[in-house]
């Protein structure tokens, strides 16, 4: 570790922070300038029978009586001590809303995030040593074809064939392990495309090179050549797309969790949409920026340990796919 | 240099062109592909001789056949007609979408890139925001605050995609800021305003045109997922993705799932193939 590396790290820690902010302050500007007043739709539903005295006392309770940026500065202030608020529908604190589903959703994404990396690397094998012209081609369009297919018809399918069909699973019981399982697949299909698409372009690249045909020429087996000498430089811009789709995973789970019928984060967004629940979503929606912040800037800060040829100044991340020698003579990366 | 010379030299190059422009056998496919939907959505009626909203109660539920090619639904409604007559709106909520990211994406991004400094500095944190909140997560949001229905699906759906076109633009018009032929207007006193719309803007647009295809089936998907979980017109509304909605009651009727899902997977690979197709040619 030296200096210019904490350098880097306190810089983009500082950036990761104020994106953080500014994805909270976006989404409360999203759901209170735009036109259309949810809030007092909401209130005013005849259904839940609040009287006029009694919308003003949960407004003022709110604070939504206050002119926008004052509320902007509370509950941002709010937020950054870790207070989200309450619910507006059940008045329980969001944060307790929140833990109650996160383990499901947790080990829906772990479990998913796991499937679609197997699948990549799996995919991207099959690219480098199945026949070209019989199982490759094939196996080249999966990503493209994964990517074309709406990620709730993965996840219907799934149903249909090894639910209704096999009987593997019940769809009245979503946390089932086969159930947990082909969720997970339908979550991870897509998100397995986007690593793969990059991961086969950089195999490709890899395997030509000429210490590729080196370690051919010297006889490994397809197995080590795949793992040591292809996989392994191919992983670093694969790092850098991973830790964007980690996005995509909670992003999709709201789809996959409605299909399969699993209470999770993504259900908790679906009743919160449906009653319009503002302090949840804008809660959920922050926290999945901290999360995706977070991630990306481990992948930011790993990158340069990985490969010592990433240059360190300014704020861009450099990326080997399309850093030339040029790059790598004048990296000013850790001098160690 | 005589007439027939000059005419003999273009016709050459008229078919270099043309051989250049060759097309595979596959994007021809897609390209037929999207002349059908374009032809559903502008007269659905041609196709159909059925009503896409009276049924005929007598034969619900029936397996596709000669007569009813994508089987009936609940109600003896003919899913083929259903699924024509759904398409102009599932169609046109995309274009909705893509029009509204390139637009705003590509002002932000062009913006960006050719002014730099502090402008620079403040887009990016913008982008850098839109791009930290999950897509979906962003569409979803953005259709509560405004609306559901389908038209404010394809706006959210715009929304959440600018953050891509601006990046894209932001680095194609620095790209194209330090190309020798800009310098040189600059030194031929062109101003900014001329250099922008005449060199800067038609050369960076040149990659935003197959990301806008792309981003059109892209936005095809997501509309379909927020009509799927009900954002968007409520039945007898029939966009693809609240068709395959309506089939995930009927499961014991796979075909109310599998026709749609068919049509919308179809016309998205058309999409990514043309648009995959696009950036190679250019």
């Amino acid at each position: 570790m030296t200096n210019a590396y904490l350098s880097y790290a306190a810089k983009r820690l500082a950036q990761a922070f104020v994106v953080v902010l500014l994805a909270y302050v976006f989404t409360f500007m999203v759901v209170s300038i735009l036109p259309g007043d949810p809030i007092t739709n909401v209130l005013r539903d005849p259904q839940n029978g609040f009287t006029e005295d009694e919308i003003r006392q949960i407004i003022a309770a709110q604070g939504l009586d206050q002119p926008i940026p004052v509320q902007l500065w509370t509950s941002l202030s709010h937020f950054v001590a870790g207070d989200f608020g309450r619910s507006m529908r059940s008045n329980r604190p969001v944060a307790t809303l929140i833990a109650e589903v996160l383990p499901s959703t947790l080990i829906l994404a772990s479990a998913a995030f796991a499937i679609a990396l197997l699948l990549a690397v799996t995919i991207g094998y099959g690219t480098q040593f199945l026949p070209k012209r019989f199982g490759q081609g094939l196996l080249r369009g999966f990503p493209s074809l994964f990517l074309s297919v709406p990620n709730f018809v993965i996840g219907l399918v799934l149903i249909h064939l090894f639910g209704f069909q096999l009987g593997l699973f019940r769809v009245i019981a979503p946390d089932s392990f086969w159930a947990t399982f082909f969720a997970a697949v339908a979550l991870g299909v897509p998100v397995s495309a986007r690593i793969a698409e990059v991961l086969i372009a950089n195999l490709d690249k890899e395997s030509e090179q000429e210490y590729a045909s080196v370690a051919r020429g010297r006889g490994l087996t397809r197995m080590r050549l795949f793992a040591r000498h292809l996989l392994k430089p191919s992983s670093l811009p694969v790092i850098t797309v991973t830790a964007l789709a980690i996005g995509e995973l909670l992003g999709g789970s709201l789809i996959t969790e409605t299909v399969f019928g699993r209470t999770g984060i993504g259900s908790l967004v679906q009743r919160s949409v449906s009653t319009q629940d503002l302090p949840v979503l804008q809660a959920v929606v922050s926290l999945a920026a901290v999360v995706f912040v977070l991630v990306n800037l481990i992948a930011d800060l790993v990158y340069p340990l990985l490969d010592p040829r990433v240059k360190l100044i300014g704020g861009p991340r450099a990326r080997p796919t399309t850093a030339d020698d040029g790059a790598v003579a004048t990296s000013v990366a850790a001098t160690s | 240099m005589t007439l027939a010379s000059f005419s003999a030299a273009s016709r050459v190059t008229a078919i270099s062109r043309l051989t250049a422009l060759r097309v595979p056998p596959t994007v021809a496919f897609a390209f037929a592909v999207i002349a059908i939907v374009i032809a559903w959505s502008l007269a659905p009626g041609l196709f159909t001789n059925h009503s896409p909203v009276v049924g005929v109660t007598a034969e619900k539920l029936l397996s596709p056949s000669a007569a009813h090619w994508f089987g009936t639904d609940h109600l003896g409604r003919d899913l083929y007609t259903r699924v024509v007559y759904g398409t102009a709106s599932s169609v046109t909520s995309a274009l909705i979408a893509v029009v509204i990211a390139a637009v705003a994406g590509g002002l932000i991004g062009l913006l960006a890139g050719f002014l730099g400094g502090w402008v620079d500095i403040v887009l990016a944190r913008l982008v850098d925001v839109l791009l930290a909140i999950p897509n979906f997560l962003l569409a979803v949001i953005v259709v509560t605050a405004i609306g559901f229905d389908t038209t404010n699906a394809a706006i959210a759906t715009g929304v959440s995609a600018v953050a891509v076109f601006a990046r894209v633009m932001r680095s194609e018009v620095i790209k194209t800021r330090q190309a020798i032929f800009v310098e040189a207007a600059f030194l031929m006193g062109g101003s900014r305003w001329h250099i922008l719309l005449r060199h800067v803007l038609p050369n960076a647009s040149r990659s935003v045109l197959p990301l806008a295809v792309l981003q059109f089936g892209l936005s095809i998907l997501v509309i379909a997922s927020l009509a799927f979980l009900g954002y968007g017109d409520p039945p007898p509304a029939s966009d693809w993705g609240l068709l395959i909605s309506i089939g995930k009651d009927y499961l014991k009727w796979p075909w109310l799932v599998y026709a749609p899902a068919f049509v919308t997977i179809a016309t998205v690979l058309s999409v990514n193939r043309i648009s995959r197709w696009l950036r190679k040619t250019d």
